[in-house]
């Protein structure tokens, strides 16, 4: 799944530490949802979209 | 999971990691000394024999207390996908050292070595997961 976690971050100037601190998460979490290596569950996509105060599907969107 | 970050449940589950390594160590000299030296027999001899593997059962425990904790789901992910590669390792491993050991007529294997083998495989599974998701 592709997303827009990255961009999102970079506008607000936060470190990938900054936003897993903020998501209660580990960094490493952060990284692998960013690269798209994983992808994070319904909650946490809701507490992420929660965050940048937008939508799931204006964060992250299916790759096919 | 000593490269995770130290979250609480990390904490919590290296403590009772630590500990239940520790009481393993206790179990198993006590055990050894009292067998060696008192020749217990019967029910005494059997509770000895089976006292080190208590502490044993006990991490498995631990591992699922931190399973029910941990709160950051990636981290619960990376664990579970590391014990299925260390679980499928061990799997194989001993169904191929049994065949072997049928027909060829090999070193029997000790089945209370699959637990640290499981650990050696689970841990091997960790850094190469580590790795991929750096």
């Amino acid at each position: 799944m592709k997303n827009r976690l990255r961009v999102l971050r970079a506008e607000r100037g936060w470190s990938q530490a900054d936003l897993a601190d903020r998501l209660e998460v580990s960094r490493q979490s952060v990284n692998a949802i960013e690269t798209g290596k994983y992808d994070p569950s319904l909650p946490l996509a809701f507490r992420i979209a929660r965050l940048f105060e937008s939508s799931i599907e204006a964060i992250f969107t299916d790759a096919d | 999971m000593n490269c995770m970050q130290q979250n609480p449940a990390t904490r919590r589950y290296l403590i009772r990691f630590v500990s239940t390594i520790a009481a393993y160590a206790v179990a198993l000299l006590f055990a050894e000394w009292c067998i060696h030296r008192l020749h217990p027999t019967g029910a005494l001899l059997y509770g000895l024999a089976t006292l080190p593997a208590v502490p044993i059962i006990g991490v498995i425990v631990v591992v699922g207390l931190y399973l029910a904790e941990e709160k950051d789901e990636f981290q619960r992910n990376l664990l579970i996908q590391s014990m299925l590669w260390g679980l499928g390792a061990i799997l194989s491993l001993t169904s191929v050292w049994g065949f072997l050991q049928l027909y060829a007529h090999v070193h029997p294997f000790q089945p209370f070595m699959a637990f640290p083998l499981f650990w050696c495989f689970q841990g091997i599974a960790t850094a190469a997961l580590r790795w991929r998701y750096r």
